[in-house]
């Protein structure tokens, strides 16, 4: 019995390494697309980010000398908690440019209903060969940063944490993207959410403004949405003015079910209205 | 072994969708008001198929061959009705369901673009967890029935059509389905690609005696390779026959054609009773007679006129379609039950 199963997790195993090395191939096949698609996005943003912030406290007169600070950031801190920001995206992004809608409105996914391996753990392995990819991207990064000063390394054991921190995010993240690329069963076209659904994200996680800035009530709101733990918190660890919960890996563990639970829910309830298009 | 592979009963399908006015005006009105309408795809669709048979699917653009197959491999789910397929609803898509079936679909490559095609079955063989030795002699078989073996390693976007469809195929049968769903195979292709198609489905049905239904606008193709025949217009079957008793819809006619040594006058009463097709010069005609009557008008016209050479063929399966297509209520003729 034993023996039947260990066989069953083996074949299982081969099929999601055949599967990432697919992807693999896939994403490597344009490389520079590929380069531009995970590095391009965030590093512009990051740059954008850096130029406000130092116009602000520039024309606030901050000097080394005179360190204004604005909700407790000196410039200094604030270029770094957006320089921690930039590593923390490319570890946790995921597949920025998951087009799952498509798929579905063109009919692209009647073909991976046929094959023996659902659609789901297709695209989950796609995931996960994105971010096999991705990470040594944000290593790199996070080096250079480190080296022209702009972020400071942290312990090795945090930084252990916040690697494990950050795939807890990454996948949330990924339930999240899949979630909103399901809604294409009942809308033509979904890009206008999910450019909706990617600001709000962005703004509410505190990867814009730190939440420190936000109203105590808002705080205390998003407290119980996933939102804080998927920037703000693991940025504030990493600058080492917050310590790694383990209660932060339920709270995220949680909310993950919670999008892989309205996931199933949404899929099956998709699938009824799939007309597989263009076959 | 089961009598039946697949079974539909009263199996419907209706789709929903909105029309939209064309133009920038269409598309803002479309924003609060939305005419819904309702077509009935597939309707109340009766079908029996044994295993082994190799069967077609025929009938116009948006008849509801494509819907028929998307239901029975399911990928959708119907509206209404039963279907079984190997014992299984196609609609809750078991993995076993799933290892027991394929589908080629002439329009949609199944294959990763990006990719040499070898990869993709690499990947497919874990999918269909077939042992390595198993995947190794049918790939094998399959290529060098394809013709393909130069081609695995080649990247699937750099191939001809013709190429991909073949690996297209390889792909599906490497698993070995029980039951192959082939969605206009030879679609695109040139006649010396679609006649090496039809072999290879010819030759590979004999020796497996699994299961094929096809759908196709080519005649050629069913007439290859099906001995059963479906016709579905307006998402109704209006025959289920041998195609024998298909090309016998408008009567049992043959076609004789006649080749003149000189143009001949066409407006003669003798050619309107046998539909005549003329062509430029008038030197030849291709003429539609009855059994009966076929010894009488060929050696009438014989007599009568300078034939330098005459033929006499079976009614095409293309002109008996044509016709049915023009005036479906032929079909009435002969419906015979599932």
């Amino acid at each position: 019995m034993k023996i039947v199963e260990k066989c069953r997790w083996a074949v299982m195993a081969q099929k999601w390494t055949q599967t990432i090395r697919i992807w693999w191939g896939q994403y490597t096949a344009y490389r520079i697309n590929f380069f531009l698609q995970v590095i391009g996005p965030v590093l512009v943003f990051f740059f954008v980010k850096f130029s406000l912030w130092t116009e602000i406290y520039k024309g606030m007169g901050a000097t080394p000398e005179n360190p204004i600070t604005i909700g407790g950031f000196t410039l200094d801190g604030m270029l770094q908690y957006h320089g921690w920001i930039l590593v923390f995206s490319m570890l946790t992004q995921g597949n920025a440019n998951f087009d799952l809608s498509t798929d579905i409105r063109l009919g692209k996914i009647s073909t991976y209903l046929i094959y023996p391996f659902n659609f789901w753990e297709y695209h989950t392995a796609g995931f996960l060969a994105f971010q096999t990819l991705e990470w040594p991207v944000a290593f790199f990064t996070g080096s250079v940063l480190t080296i022209f000063n702009v972020i400071h390394c942290p312990s090795v054991l945090t930084l252990m944490g916040l690697l494990m921190l950050a795939m807890f995010i990454s996948v949330l993240q990924f339930a999240l993207q899949f979630l909103s690329g399901l809604v294409a069963f009942w809308l033509e076209e979904t890009w206008v959410l999910r450019v909706l659904l990617n600001i709000t994200t962005t703004f509410l996680s505190g990867a814009v403004i730190p939440l420190d800035l936000f109203p105590e009530a808002l705080r205390a709101v998003l407290a119980y949405s996933p939102f804080p733990y998927m920037v703000y918190y693991p940025v504030k660890v990493a600058m080492g003015q917050l310590s790694l919960e383990p209660q932060v890996f339920l709270i995220l563990t949680a909310w993950t079910l919670v999008f892989a639970a309205l996931n199933v829910l949404v899929w099956r309830r998709g699938l009824r209205l799939y007309t597989g298009a263009g076959m | 072994m089961m009598e039946y592979v697949i079974e539909s009963q009263n199996l419907s399908k209706t789709f929903r969708s909105y029309e939209k006015n064309p133009g920038l005006r269409g598309a803002i009105r479309s924003l609060w008001h939305r005419p819904y309408k309702e077509s009935h795809a597939v309707d109340d669709f009766n079908l029996q198929v044994k295993s082994g048979e190799m069967i077609a699917l025929l009938g116009p653009n948006g008849a509801g061959k494509t819907t028929i197959m998307k239901m029975w491999t399911g990928i959708i789910v119907p509206s209404s009705g039963q279907v079984q397929v190997i014992g299984h609803d196609p609609w809750k898509r078991d993995k076993q369901f799933r290892k027991k079936i394929a589908l080629v679909m002439g329009q949609k490559s199944q294959l990763w673009w990006d990719i040499p095609a070898l990869d993709s079955f690499l990947l497919l063989q874990k999918y269909y967890e077939i042992p390595d030795n198993e995947f190794k002699q049918r790939l094998d078989m399959l290529s060098t029935i394809l013709q393909v073996q130069d081609k695995l390693k080649i990247h699937v976007r750099k191939l001809s059509l013709g190429e991909r469809m073949k690996l297209e195929l390889l792909a599906s049968f490497l698993h070995s389905p029980d039951i192959i769903f082939l969605d206009e195979p030879t679609i695109g292709l040139d006649l010396v690609a679609q006649e090496n198609i039809r072999n290879f489905l010819l030759d590979y049905h004999r020796q497996h005696q699994c299961t094929i239904v096809v759908t196709s606008h080519y005649m050629a193709d069913v007439e290859a390779l099906c001995k059963r025949l479906i016709l579905i217009i307006g998402g109704t079957k209006h025959f289920d026959g041998p195609i024998e008793q298909f090309t016998q819809i408008l009567g049992k006619n043959k076609i004789v054609t006649f080749n003149f040594s000189q143009a001949i006058d066409h407006t003669l009463d003798l050619w309107s009773d046998f539909e005549p097709t003329w062509n430029e010069m008038r030197t030849q005609v291709a003429l539609r007679v009855p059994m009966e009557k076929l010894k009488d008008v060929t050696v009438q016209i014989l007599n009568q006129f300078p034939v330098s050479e005459f033929s006499t063929e079976k009614l095409p399966i293309e002109r008996v379609m044509k016709k049915i297509l023009e005036n479906p209520s032929l079909t009435k003729w002969g419906q015979p039950s599932s």
